[in-house]
């Protein structure tokens, strides 16, 4: 018995891969891949008025110093910028409640700025406070 | 005359089946990955630094300032007194806001420091610095 041969719908696939690769080329230029990384630090709160400090004793401060040339004094000495961060991680180590004051020259360089912040924190410094001028 | 039948010659050609999974495959990849930027911002040239970590994309807040102390928020150049304001908006509206700035790096301290205390009477005091990895 011979039987009728159905013709068979399907859907045509061939264009696919260049309808998928016009998408690839769409998402390939306009894809950036937007990683941020950076230092990450919180502010003190802004000090309201009436408001109660709290007191941090003067032997627990360790105050960092930048003027506008970017050289660094710590605690009224100077200090190398290579030197620092074992200066700062010895610091720390004595007392961990040590707090760094960050102080920085407002004549001075955010890069001065951004440079001795990342050696306080890779010198394990967690509390540091930036202050603003 | 009978006809000489001439011997086939094996098809040589790249076999392009799996052509359109490969693309799909690559165009998932894209697609999933792909963030748009929203802002265009300023152009800065970031310090680098060592010990970086990543900053959470959802969170953050950019505040661009450039070397001539340009500040743009969100492609709006602001003045100084008005970052509190904004980012008092902006605080309101995500508790854990990280304000992360993109800041070149011969930009005067000066202005990050007025930009600071802004961000502190706003009460946004999470702030992250952006930076290059230095290696």
């Amino acid at each position: 018995m011979n039987r009728k041969r159905r013709n068979l719908g399907g859907i045509p696939t061939t264009s696919t891969s260049d309808i998928s690769f016009l998408m690839l080329v769409f998402f390939l230029s306009t894809t950036t891949f937007d990683i941020k990384k950076g230092l990450g630090l919180v502010l003190p709160p802004a000090s309201e008025p009436g408001a109660q400090k709290a007191k941090i004793k003067e032997e627990n401060i360790t105050k960092v110093w930048i003027n506008k040339d970017g050289a660094i004094r710590v605690n009224e000495e100077d200090v190398a910028l290579d030197k620092l961060e074992r200066r700062i991680r010895n610091v720390v180590k004595d007392n961990p409640d040590m707090v760094i004051s960050l102080k920085t020259d407002r004549k001075s360089k955010y890069d001065y700025m951004v440079r001795v912040l990342d050696l306080l924190q890779a010198a394990g410094a967690e509390k540091i406070s930036l202050s603003t001028n | 005359m009978a006809k000489v039948k001439r011997n086939k010659k094996p098809e040589t050609g790249i076999p392009t089946t799996s052509m359109g999974d490969i693309s799909f495959l690559l165009l998932l990849f894209f697609m999933v990955s792909t963030v748009f930027v929203k802002e265009k911002g300023l152009d800065v040239m970031l310090p680098k630094a060592k010990s970086i970590v990543k900053i959470p994309r959802k969170h953050a807040a950019t505040i661009y300032v450039n070397r001539s102390g340009v500040i743009s928020i969100d492609d709006y150049a602001v003045e100084i007194p008005l970052v509190s304001i904004i980012m008092q908006q902006k605080i309101a509206d995500d508790i854990n806001l990280i304000t992360c700035f993109r800041t070149d790096k011969d930009t005067n301290y000066g202005i990050m420091s007025d930009i600071l205390q802004q961000l502190k009477e706003a009460n946004t005091l999470r702030v992250q610095f952006e930076a290059k990895l230095k290696r």
